[in-house]
């Protein structure tokens, strides 16, 4: 005991060992092992959603990029489609699309007794009724735009209808064609016999990307094709009009303006903006840019000035915290050898601060390119089928964008509309990953230079 | 303290012109006042040390010589400071052509994240010192050579200025402040980040630098006072207490602040 006693530090605490880890030890420990498994359990909640969300979006919508095309001979009766048969176009533009309708009916009940291909118990109109309503306009294009095709026999490939496109993708089963005005389980059966015949099959579909939409009666033609030119001639009128206005506003801010109530009372403004709902911008941009301004309705301008007004405070703010980030000692040692505040600010703060500028203007944009709300008010949300002319021109037609046309579909009756809509989804979101992947890339380069 | 390690240095400076002149400078940070009333005259081709305990006000003065408090929003000088007769405060001078004429090295190194030739390059570009790249050539390896810097790096001149050593960055940034030519060089605690052979180089640079320039320095060192400066100034809350020859402030101080100071009482 002594010996103990003697070995004691002074002060008369006893010496512990490293070896067994005291009561307190252990509270900290296991409080540090549990707040660690918090943040796991969180990280694994939100991935576990992410992938539910992704994967419903891809199992529904994936297939809008494949459709049922149909690929048959078609005699081009020039008795029927030039009755003047002098290959005039303005004569022949007189053939609407209903006698384009009538010789495609023909010839694909033609093919059906030529191949053999028991269509018994169908009427010639619900034979007829398996291509689609958009394939007589399609044909018509093609012949007014090349009268030579006059007389031929041309192999057409069009699309079938969006029944039977259902058919083939599961959508539509005998049961609900059974209750189904629209088509019925005989021609589902001519549907499989066509697919046995080599006929009919799912190809990939570049119109759902490129097409504009249709009405509500032929969902197999719809495609994104003016809603994507839309979002693209938006994203960059927004990118001109935010991104000088915003740097060079945050950047006067934070470098040149007085420290004063006004500067403050700015601040407490641009913050605030940031946070006002975007259906608000959207009565905005409706009361000023139309009804004032008379800007043109559904036009990409007004669009993207209204998402501009939306976006211009996330890219202040970004650009404001980069700026601030920059060590004061690099604005000293630039003003101590004779710098002009302008060039300090130029020549070395702004290409410091331009990696976290770039990533707050590509997550801003990102933001934006979703934005729904306030261009469901400046009438974007209209049923557009003609694609707007090239820019500048073109910024002043009407355009849907992406988000728009998500909606858009999402709220028609047709489920074929509903599995578009999620393709569209899935456009936007391979647009959105593009973006934020390029933020992604810039931050790298310019993060390089040392 | 022993005085006998001092580097004897020639103290006969009475000879050089004032270079910059203040009087009566008060600085105040909104209400608080840190410069009170302070008069000196700083010599032409002259080592100065400003010395003082932590808080007294010799980076505050010193950063009024080339008008760097400009940049702080609550900093009021009032007061009178000449720079070859000129005032510096004058509405008509330019601060950014009065720091071209009075180059100022911090505390902390502040290479610019470019190459170290870039960094160097850098003020003489932006005043226009020079026409065509062999010339400027010219003035970053002599302003490199002036801070003992260029054997070191003249083989990687394009290389990353901020990926030198603490002490190689100090030089940069004494290469870059010379490279534009100044007539006087003020010295914030250079050699604080620096060990003691970086050290020896900076003081032999500041020595050399000696016969172009008025060098300002501000340490907390009174050793490397002793061994660089030809004249001290030792400031006490704001107040300038006492600025003399080097040798005399060491050796007789008058004010028994100063004594109590280098001594080691205050600090
Ligand atoms: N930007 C500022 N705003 C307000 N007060 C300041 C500012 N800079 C310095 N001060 C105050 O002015 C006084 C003098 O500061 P200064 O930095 O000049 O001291 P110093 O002598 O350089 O000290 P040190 O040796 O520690 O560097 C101090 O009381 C300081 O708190
Ligand atoms: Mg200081």
């Amino acid at each position: 005991m002594t010996d103990l006693a003697a070995n004691a530090p002074a002060g008369g605490r006893a010496s512990r060992s490293l070896l067994v880890p005291s009561a307190r030890m252990r509270r900290r420990n296991s409080a540090e092992r549990r707040f660690r498994s918090y943040g796991l359990i969180a990280i694994v909640v939100s991935l576990l959603s992410l992938a539910v969300m992704l994967s419903t979006i891809f199992r529904d919508g994936a297939s809008s990029f494949w459709q049922a095309r149909l690929e048959f001979p078609v005699t081009l009766d020039a008795a029927v489609l030039d009755p003047k048969g002098n290959a005039d176009p303005a004569e022949m533009a007189k053939q609407t699309t209903v006698t384009y309708g009538k010789l495609l009916d023909q010839s694909f009940a033609a093919i059906l007794a030529a191949g053999g291909i028991d269509a018994s118990g169908l009427t010639d109109k619900e034979i007829g009724a398996m291509v689609s309503k958009a394939a007589p306009a399609q044909i018509r294009d093609r012949v007014l735009a090349d009268p030579s095709l006059l007389g031929q026999t041309i192999t057409v490939d069009v699309l079938a209808a969006g029944r039977i496109d259902g058919y083939l993708k599961g959508r539509v089963t005998r049961e609900t064609a059974a209750r189904d005005r629209n088509v019925s389980p005989a021609q589902l059966d001519l549907a499989d016999r066509l697919v046995g015949a080599g006929l009919l099959a799912e190809r990939w579909n570049w119109d759902f990307i490129t097409g504009p939409d249709a009405s509500d009666t032929r969902p197999e033609s719809a495609g994104l094709g003016v809603a994507l030119i839309g979002s693209v001639y938006m994203m960059l009128l927004v990118l001109v009009m935010c991104v000088p206005v915003g740097v060079a506003a945050s950047i006067y801010l934070e470098e040149f303006a007085p420290k004063n109530g006004w500067t403050d009372l700015i601040e407490v403004n641009i913050a605030n903006l940031a946070a006002v709902p975007s259906i608000v911008f959207g009565i905005l941009g409706l009361a000023v840019f139309i009804n004032f301004l008379q800007l043109p309705q559904s036009s990409s301008l007004v669009g993207a000035l209204v998402i501009s007004l939306m976006t211009l405070p996330t890219i202040i703010i970004a650009t404001r915290s980069a700026v601030r980030a920059v060590p004061p000692s690099v604005r000293d040692a630039a003003l101590g050898i004779g710098a002009s505040k302008m060039q300090a600010v130029f020549h070395h703060v702004l290409p410091l601060a331009m990696p976290g500028i770039l990533t707050g203007t590509i997550l801003g944009l990102a933001t934006a390119l979703g934005e729904t709300a306030p261009l469901l008010l400046i009438g974007m949300v209209a049923f557009v089928t003609n694609y707007p002319d090239a820019p500048p021109e073109g910024f002043l037609d009407p355009a849907t964008a992406l988000p728009v046309q998500v909606y858009n579909w999402a709220s028609r009756s047709d489920p074929a509309f509903i599995e578009r809509s999620n393709g569209a989804i899935i456009v936007l979101l391979v647009f959105l990953l593009a973006m934020n992947v390029s933020a992604i890339l810039l931050r790298r380069k310019f993060e390089r230079r040392w | 303290m022993n005085m006998n390690d001092m580097r004897s240095v020639e103290r006969i400076v009475n000879s050089h012109a004032a270079k910059i002149a203040a009087q009566n400078v008060q600085v105040h940070y909104g209400a608080s006042q840190a410069i009170r009333d302070v008069s000196i005259d700083i010599l032409d081709r002259t080592v100065t040390a400003f010395i003082g305990p932590s808080g007294c006000g010799k980076s505050t003065f010193l950063r009024c010589l080339n008008r760097m408090n400009d940049t702080i929003p609550t900093c009021r000088i009032e007061g009178l400071i000449r720079l070859d007769g000129e005032d510096i405060y004058d509405r008509r001078v330019d601060p950014v052509t009065l720091r071209a004429k009075v180059g100022m090295v911090f505390q902390k190194p502040n290479p610019f994240p470019k190459s170290i030739y870039d960094n160097v390059a850098y003020g003489p570009r932006i005043h226009g010192l020079v026409q065509g790249k062999a010339e400027l050539d010219e003035v970053v390896e002599q302003s490199l050579r002036k801070a003992a810097l260029w054997n070191e790096v003249k083989d990687r001149l394009s290389a990353p200025g901020t990926g030198l050593s603490g002490g190689q960055q100090q030089r940069l940034c004494i290469a870059r402040a010379v490279a534009t030519g100044p007539e006087v060089l003020l010295m914030d605690e250079p050699c604080s980040a620096l060990d003691p052979i970086a050290t020896a180089q900076v003081e032999e640079l500041i020595d050399e630098l000696r016969a172009n320039f008025s060098v300002v320095i501000v340490t907390h060192s009174m050793q490397q006072a002793a061994r660089v400066s030809q004249k001290t100034a030792f400031f006490h809350l704001g107040n300038l207490v006492e600025y003399g020859d080097t040798a005399q402030i060491f050796t007789t101080p008058q004010d028994s602040r100063t004594e109590s100071y280098i001594t080691g009482r205050i600090g």
